[in-house]
């Protein structure tokens, strides 16, 4: 049996997963990434190895991706999050045409190809307007935990408008309702309903193509699924492990070339970057 | 004080958006983006100007982020937008004028979104008076004209641009005696009035439109009034996208009474009629050379605006200047940097506030507008 | 054996250096000089008066590329500029305006400022500001924008008009009498210099290119908008012929191994210059076109100064021959043409905030060739002189995720089973 891990280190929280030759995942970890980013990714690693009960030779290539990618000193190489959630999500939900990931500091959508292949991607701009960051700081303005606003979100009859989704003038938005003393419910489902057009146009830019995977923490938002369901008039397909499918993603991409490998096509398991994907692999 | 039956016709008007506008008249519908766009021109070729200016905060922005990005200003997307959920059908084009960047670059977006439309860039000269000038804009307004008879299959001659240079005459004439009574006591007219009254002739054809501005001056100077302790301030930048009418509440509701303003300035360009007489396509042409306003869009070393400023100021007897350029509006933020300079030299108040078509809440403004008018008031 | 790029790049420093030495001679001695824009201009008018032209546009460059912008910009943002305001202006403003401005000496104050308004709405307010801070008079060139494939007889007649007016500034500003035939010289060493452009650019159609043609350039835009209409000029682009005919019989290119041919949209990140061409460096990619070289001019489809009508010939170039006062969908019409001949892989937009002029509407285009063309795109955001608006990381995870993916269709394309050796 030939194994391959994917350690996806985010700005939040860090993410392995190992993957054998049978395409099952073996074990997962996740631990919060904080200041020391190589040592999240250490640590996050050794749990996931602890947990597969394997020893550490048996892993025949792992990869990093994520924004700490780089600091997977003890990786063979990296590949960027946006091949991984490609890669993930349509290795859990094969008819995957669209990704779409609202991370903490940005936004993502995904068209994928039959192969899991990425064929084109577009991301938010570089202010952190209509990401993930905008729901937490919603969430702190309204002193209410980030798990709890999704579901609230539901119970909005008639969702406030923003004049922005700018993280910076959220909170005097915010105030100004409460002040007009608007529900919170129906603030949130403004919120959700303006991230969701966000996003939407986001998608867009690559062209609307069903099937449509959600992937990334904000997924387990059931507010936000509902919201961009509701305006793609179509069902997302969300996994259980929808957190984990850059590190999924990784993992299968690190199995391929641990596989090639082993029988000595090196040269074509190579995806990253040149310099990077064509050092020495492992076994 | 109650508002004027013709303001409240108005603004039913507008409230009912685009879409009765676009099947108003026989007409078909022809778009104009601002600032200025010689309207009199598609009204001889047989079609009904409207402007195009945006959907304030009545939709959504879903496609049009995905072709512009996120500095760009609230008009050109929102505009766009209207194309894209298909809310622009019957409009048989849409005229842009050399304004900025933005709103060149949306023209060309326009003719590959909707082929079907008759999309116009009308290129005003960026100069002052001169022969050559003048050649170069009756030979504009001739093209454009020739485009439309080529489109619309029949002639557009002299006559009937005289006939609409006529028409148009009447509202703008209207709005510029409003205007100077509202300056001389701006207690008889709100903003909040005025601004329905002025926007509304965007979608209305000139004669409806006079008619109403017409009855609300009568209203206006029927009316009892009371001066209350305001500071008498002039708005100048909002000259292409438009602020929500719960803006302009709130200046007055802060204390300002607003003596003069760039609202809608396009449709209310010129200083005096445009006058009749032979080739009338020269005639409009000098006349905006001549008679047209000091705007952030148009360059004349004859009329600098930070001059024609201070002069309206001074005219006026405005306290001070609200500036208040639409966000990413590159002409008016450009031109802050020297109407603050002036206007400092010239020992005129002055503030600055951002504003967005789709704004929702205005206490950050009212508050700043407010502190604002407590250091004249109590000075 | 042709070492890349090293003689062009010292030929283009040289010729430069000598054009900054004038100015600052002008600075000086108070020698006639004249502010002029890069797009379109009308340089060749200038230089038949002796008038030296000096260009805020490089003043901005150079301080962005010099990491010296953001002072500046900030010192712009106190008078007034708003942080949506162009950096290319902010960072000039804050070095020429107001008391102590770090320009004084350096730069001439100009003998009169001509704004060749070609397309860039921002340019009129620039210069205006110019005029109005440093009390210098301004001629404005009102240059009516593309609204067709061709300019119309009325376009030409009033630029050349206005070109009549400059005409008489010039012979104003320094006491001396137009020469026409002074004129024909100087559009005839313009030809010279534009057919050195258009081959450099052909070259580029080889595999490898012998240079990257956004990146690098730079090394030919200065002399060709700077010092066209000089000897300078047509010895430089001399140069840079031989060298670039050199490196294409040499198989050789600014990277070891050609993988990629991109063609790049938009101005560059100045202040990061080097970071970003690396981040394509890193796979193989190499720049075979670009439209920001054609900003001053597009010469590379064989357009010329002609000596026999040089003021229409001028008025021609201002009108139709730079892309700044072309439309996007004319803009998208070279871009097409680019991919094509010059058998790109993929398009680069590279999109800044501070110009709209290049990159209001860019989603359109993006939609334009990834969508209905299905070239390859991407699109990434930066600014071309506010270093605040780069962001490296999130620049790296874009361009490394695009090539992957490029990478990885390159390999499903292959035929199964093969082993490359």
């Amino acid at each position: 049996m030939i194994y391959g891990a994917g350690v996806d280190v985010g700005s939040t929280q860090t993410k392995a997963v190992i993957l054998s030759s049978g395409r099952e995942i073996v074990s997962r970890a996740l631990a919060m990434t904080g200041a020391n980013v190589t040592k999240a990714a250490e640590r996050t690693f050794s749990e996931a190895l602890a947990a597969s009960g394997l020893p550490r030779e048996k892993i025949g290539y792992i990869i990093g991706t994520g924004y700490g990618r780089y600091k997977v000193t003890f990786g063979d190489s990296q590949v960027t999050e946006i091949s991984c959630h490609a890669r993930g999500a349509h290795f859990m939900f094969p008819n995957t045409r669209t990704v779409i990931d609202i991370g903490g500091q940005d936004t993502k959508a995904i068209r994928v190809g039959t192969n899991g292949e990425v064929v084109d991607f577009a991301m938010n701009d570089k202010c952190a307007a209509g990401t993930g960051r905008f729901l937490s700081a919603s969430a702190e303005v309204l002193d209410l935990p980030l798990e709890k606003i999704g579901a609230l979100s539901l119970e909005g009859k008639e969702p406030v408008r923003l004049s922005t989704v700018c993280t910076v003038f959220v909170e005097s938005d915010i105030m100004s309702y409460l002040a007009q003393g608007k529900k919170t419910p129906d603030i949130l489902a403004g919120v959700h309903r303006a991230i969701a057009a966000r996003t939407i146009s986001l998608l867009q830019r690559i062209g609307l193509s069903p099937e449509y995977t959600m992937t990334g923490g904000v997924a387990r938002n059931i507010g936000m699924v509902n919201c961009l369901e509701e305006k793609l008039k179509t069902q997302l397909n969300v996994s259980a492990d929808s957190h984990f499918m850059g590190a999924i993603g990784a993992a299968l991409f690190a199995l391929e070339r641990a596989e090639l490998a082993s029988r000595g096509k090196r040269e074509e398991a190579v995806i990253g970057g040149w310099e990077d994907g064509l050092q020495e692999t492992k076994q | 004080m109650e508002t004027a039956p013709a303001v409240e016709q108005a603004r039913a008007i507008l409230a009912a958006g685009l879409a009765p506008a676009l099947k108003r008249t026989d007409a078909p519908a022809y778009g104009v983006f601002p600032v200025y766009s010689p309207v009199e021109l598609y009204r001889a070729a047989g079609l009904f100007p409207i402007g195009l200016m945006g959907a304030g905060g009545q939709i959504d922005i879903v496609h049009a982020d995905a072709r512009f990005q996120s500095f760009v200003c609230s008009i050109a997307k929102s505009s766009l937008e209207l194309g894209l959920q298909k809310r622009l059908v019957g409009m048989e084009g849409v005229a842009f004028h050399s304004i900025c960047d933005v709103a060149r670059n949306l023209a060309s977006v326009f003719k590959r979104n909707f082929p079907g439309m008759h999309i116009e860039y009308v290129h005003l000269p960026q100069n002052a008076a001169g022969p050559e000038t003048e050649d170069y804009l009756v030979a504009e307004f001739r093209r454009i004209l020739a485009g439309l008879e080529r489109r619309l299959g029949h002639r557009a001659d002299d006559a009937a641009v005289a006939a609409a240079i006529r028409e148009y005459n009447e509202p703008r004439r209207l709005m510029r005696e409003l205007y100077a009574i509202r300056a001389k006591e701006p207690e008889r007219i709100s903003s909040a009035e005025m601004f329905p009254l002025v926007r509304v002739g965007t979608i209305l054809p000139p004669d409806e439109h006079a008619r109403i501005l017409e009855s609300a001056k009568a209203e206006f100077l029927a009316r009892k009034h009371r001066r209350m302790d305001r500071v008498k301030v002039i708005v100048e930048g909002a000259f292409c996208e438009q602020p929500p009418l719960g803006l302009i509440e709130t200046l007055e509701g802060a204390g300002c009474y607003l003596v003069d303003d760039d609202f809608c300035a396009g449709w209310r360009w010129f200083s005096t009629d445009v006058p009749e007489g032979p080739d009338p396509v020269r005639q409009l042409a000098r006349a905006w050379l001549e008679r047209g306003r000091a705007t952030s869009t148009r360059y004349n070393p004859d009329k600098p605006r930070h001059k024609d400023l201070v002069r309206r100021v001074r005219e006026t007897g405005a306290q001070a200047v609200l500036f208040m350029p639409a966000k990413f509006c590159e002409p008016a933020l450009f031109d802050y940097v020297i109407f603050r300079r002036e206007l400092e030299k010239e020992n005129i108040p002055h503030l600055l506030i951002e504003f967005e078509e789709k704004m929702w809440t205005f206490e950050r403004t009212r508050g700043e507008v407010e502190t604002f008018v407590e250091s004249l008031l109590f000075d | 054996m042709a070492e890349y790029g090293t003689a062009v790049h010292e030929a283009s420093r040289k010729a430069m250096s000598a054009w900054y030495d004038r100015l600052a001679l002008a600075a000086r001695t108070g020698a006639p000089s004249a502010y002029l824009m890069i797009s379109g201009n009308c340089v060749e008018i200038l230089r038949s008066f002796d008038i030296e032209p000096a260009f805020p546009e490089v003043n901005a460059l150079q301080l962005a590329i010099r990491k010296q912008s953001l002072p500046l910009i900030l010192k712009a943002e106190e008078i007034g500029y708003s942080s949506d305001n162009c950096a290319y202006v902010k960072a000039d403003a804050g070095f020429t305006f107001g008391e102590g401005a770090p320009g004084a000496g350096k730069i001439p104050k100009p003998t009169f400022i001509v704004c060749n308004f070609v397309g860039c709405h921002v340019y009129i307010k620039w210069f205006e500001h110019c005029s109005e801070f440093l009390d210098v008079p301004l001629t404005m060139l009102d240059i009516p924008f593309l609204r067709s494939d061709r300019p119309s007889d009325e376009d030409i007649h009033y630029v050349v008009a206005q070109l009549k007016n400059l005409i008489a500034s010039c012979e104003k500003a320094t006491g001396k009498a137009f020469d026409i035939d002074r004129l024909r010289e100087i559009c005839a060493l313009s030809a010279k210099a534009e057919a050195g452009w258009q081959r450099c650019k052909d070259l580029c159609k080889n595999s490898p290119s012998p240079m990257d043609a956004y990146f690098d350039a730079i090394n030919l835009m200065g002399p060709i908008n700077v010092l066209r209409g000089t000897q300078d000029a047509v010895d430089f682009f001399d140069v840079a012929v031989r060298e670039y005919e050199a490196l294409v019989k040499a198989k050789k290119g600014p990277i070891p191994q050609e993988k990629f041919r991109i063609v790049v949209e938009g101005p560059p990140p100045y202040p990061f210059y080097r970071q970003f061409r690396d981040l394509f460096a890193a796979w193989g990619a190499v720049a075979v076109q670009s439209t920001y070289s054609t900003v001053g001019g597009i010469w590379e489809f064989g357009f010329r100064h002609d000596p026999k009508r040089p003021l229409e010939s001028i008025a021609e170039q201002m009108l139709m021959e730079n892309l700044c006062n072309r439309s996007l969908l004319e803009r998208y019409k070279q871009i097409r043409r680019y991919v094509e001949d010059w058998r790109a892989d993929a398009l680069v937009i590279h999109s800044v905030k501070s110009c709209r002029l290049f990159s209001a509407g860019q989603g359109d285009m993006r939609d334009y060739f990834a969508n209905e063309l299905g070239v390859p795109t991407l699109l990434v955001e930066s600014d071309l002189e506010d270093p605040r608006y780069y962001a490296q990381a999130m620049m790296k995870n874009r361009i490394d995720a695009f090539f992957e993916s490029l990478e990885h269709r390159k390999l499903l394309k292959k035929p199964q089973g093969r082993t490359t050796a």
